[in-house]
């Protein structure tokens, strides 16, 4: 490919991008965070002692910690940050 | 003057001002670091934190800030002339305007995307919070109401737009559905969409309103007040991605669009300005300063801005690089919108009569009206193109208003759930919005609640500006570029937010209303000034703010001057 042909295809493929972010992102980011959102109220249910709530994690739901423990800092974060009104329009 | 020589000076002065003067400040004052991970790569929660790639942001950027705002306020402040217009809107943008959007993104990204409410908790103190998010709550109110009466005057004026309207709807509810629920492809349903969309254009040029439910109901601001808050009533109530996701999702492709032909029309037809340059300084709706400046919001600045760039942009973006084209250079292509609506007034009519008597129906049949024009140079017919004018000015104020009443709900929850558990209930607090909204709209004087909205918009631009300089002046770093810009715009918004309470509550006092045009215009009044006293105790909490961290500076720097000596 030549050097014009890479540039071409580097502002098509960026103008794809402005109309994706104008017109899809929000919607792919509303998925993204609902989805994420139950996976956090999920992990809160089972294993919610981490952060304080007197949820004592089962046999069974201690073996799902395996897969949660990738999670565990974000989730973490997550419901331990400070939030307002603003983080609403986010 | 020729509209083109317009955009040209506009794009001279994007260039400009990006290349030299936003180039200068990222790297030698805050010093944009490619290396430093942002907080979406630390924190990537997948919920608020989603490293994004730059052009999608600046879409998705522009999407948000993108409302009605730059395209009324020039349509409104062509009266003082399209010269200090066309100054306000090239000088704003160029001093004020992307310092905002780009500097509210980079310090949101420097304090691990802290939204403003946590700024100012930690910048200046939990009484700031507290007022800003009052403050915040009367500033969205007066957008609902401002953009409200925008959506009304224009389905009123325009006996097309509703049915456009309609179908843009269903095309929107249809599109939710095809996604979510049917999972069809997504390149069919846009297209599917877009035609309904588009379809609803045609129809409402064969069907206007007033051929299907009577003059006296096409012409009802009750009937299309009530509609425009049914409609933000269901986008805050209803699951998001049913109505509000995909309405704006296709509306986003009608809204682009538009633009897209409209601007390649103004250069085939480069009509020259046929109002004056100058009018003068003091002219039946005020006085060119302080209100002009407010009447040109989101072309110049806007405190709505600040808002997208710290809640939304800030979390998103994956280098510290990234900020100044996204912040910054968007600000830039918003000012380009402004020019083509200062463009459209500016042109369209022979002569100031012409201008006068159509600016009685509203700024929105104006745009219309311009995007028809414009069009029609590419040869679509005039009554499709003022349908699509319509439908597009439609858009641009109900997606911000729907996004407004929403926030209101969950801030009624928020705010007041303590006092009364019902205040809980989602259809309550989206209630007492749309009420609070409709009553702005039905009853608020238009010239008098544009102005009021402006100088928010722009005082929330003001301190938002107060915060990046308390935080540029906390880190050491010359604050000059934000400091003045935020004196100009506290004063000038202040005058406007003053003088304009007053001379309302001069009209509400003297006894010419009644009833609720009592009560809203007095709402109106005391809001105003409200906001004034708000953003005054603000003011005073960033001065002490500011006075704490230079002499935290002064003693860093005094025992060391004392040991050089």
């Amino acid at each position: 490919m030549t050097e014009d042909e890479k540039k071409k295809n580097k502002f098509f493929q960026a103008v794809k991008e402005f109309v994706y972010g104008m017109a899809a992102h929000d919607s792919a980011r509303f998925a993204l965070k609902s989805r994420a959102s139950m996976e956090h109220l999920f992990i809160l249910i089972t294993m919610g002692d981490m952060l304080g709530v007197p949820i004592l994690p089962p046999y069974y739901s201690l073996r799902l910690l395996p897969y949660v423990v990738p999670q565990i800092s974000t989730w973490k974060r997550r419901m331990l940050r400070e939030k307002d009104l603003t983080d609403a329009l986010a | 003057m020729n509209s083109v020589f317009v955009l040209i000076l506009g794009f001279l002065v994007a260039f400009i001002g990006y290349r030299f003067y936003a180039r200068y400040v990222d790297q030698k004052i805050i010093k944009a670091d490619p290396n430093k991970a942002t907080p979406a790569k630390m924190y990537m929660d997948g919920v608020e934190f989603m490293p994004t790639s730059k052009n999608i942001l600046f879409g998705y950027q522009f999407k948000s800030i993108a409302g009605a705002a730059p395209i009324i306020g020039p349509i409104i402040a062509i009266q003082w002339g399209w010269l200090p217009a066309l100054i306000w809107i090239l000088g704003g943008a160029l001093f004020i305007g992307w310092v905002q959007d780009y500097s509210s993104a980079m310090v949101a990204m420097r304090n691990d995307g802290a939204s403003f409410g946590g700024l100012s908790h930690k910048l200046v103190s939990p009484r700031a919070r507290i007022i800003l998010l009052a403050f915040i709550y009367f500033y969205l109110l007066l957008i609902a109401g401002a953009f409200g009466n925008v959506v009304v005057s224009t389905a009123v004026g325009l006996k097309a737009a509703p049915m456009a309207w309609l179908f843009l709807t269903i095309a929107g509810l249809l599109a939710g559905q095809m996604i979510y629920r049917w999972r069809k492809d997504i390149l069919l349903t846009t297209l599917v969409a877009v035609v309904i969309a588009l379809g609803g254009i045609v129809l409402g040029k064969f069907f206007p309103s007033n051929s299907i439910i009577g003059d006296n109901l096409a012409g009802s601001r009750v009937l299309w007040a009530i509609i425009a808050f049914a409609f933000c009533y269901f986008a805050a109530v209803l699951p998001i991605w049913r109505f509000a996701l995909p309405i704006n999702y296709v509306a986003s492709y009608i809204v682009f669009l538009g633009l897209f032909f409209g601007i390649i029309g103004v250069f085939i037809l480069h009509p020259n300005f046929t109002l004056p340059a100058f009018t003068g300084f003091n002219i039946k709706i005020g006085w060119l300063w302080p209100i002009m400046f407010v009447t040109i919001a989101c072309g110049a600045i806007s405190g709505w801005h600040s808002i997208v760039s710290s809640s939304g942009t800030a979390r998103q973006l994956e280098n510290e690089l990234d900020a100044l084209p996204v912040g910054g250079g968007v600000m830039f292509v918003e000012m380009m919108l402004a020019l083509f609506a200062l463009i459209i007034a500016g042109t369209l009519y022979s002569s100031s009569a012409g201008y006068s008597e159509a600016i009685v129906k509203g700024p929105g049949v104006i745009f219309a009206a311009g995007v028809a024009q414009f069009l029609g140079a590419l040869g679509l017919p005039a009554e499709f193109g003022s349908a699509y004018g319509s439908v597009m000015m439609i858009i641009l104020a109900i997606t911000i208003m729907q996004l407004v009443v929403r926030f209101m709900r969950i801030a009624t929850s928020e705010l007041l759930s303590d006092v009364h558990p019902i205040f809980r209930n989602a259809h309550v607090g989206t209630l007492i919005a749309s009420i609070l909204g409709f009553i702005l709209v039905y009853y608020g004087w238009w010239q008098y609640l544009w102005v009021l909205f402006g100088g928010a918009n722009q005082l929330m631009a003001s301190l938002a500006l107060m915060m990046i300089t308390i935080w540029l002046i906390s880190e050491g770093k010359p604050s000059a570029w934000t400091f003045y810009p935020m004196i100009f715009m506290f004063v000038t918004t202040i005058a406007a937010l003053i003088l304009t309470s007053i001379n309302l509550l001069k009209k509400v006092f003297s006894g010419a209303l009644k009833g609720e045009a009592f009560v809203g215009n007095l709402l109106m009044g005391l809001m105003g000034f409200f906001l004034v006293i708000a953003a005054l105790i603000l003011a005073w909490e960033g001065v002490k703010a500011i006075n704490k961290y230079r002499n935290l500076k002064a003693q860093k720097v005094g025992p060391a001057a004392a040991v050089n000596a």
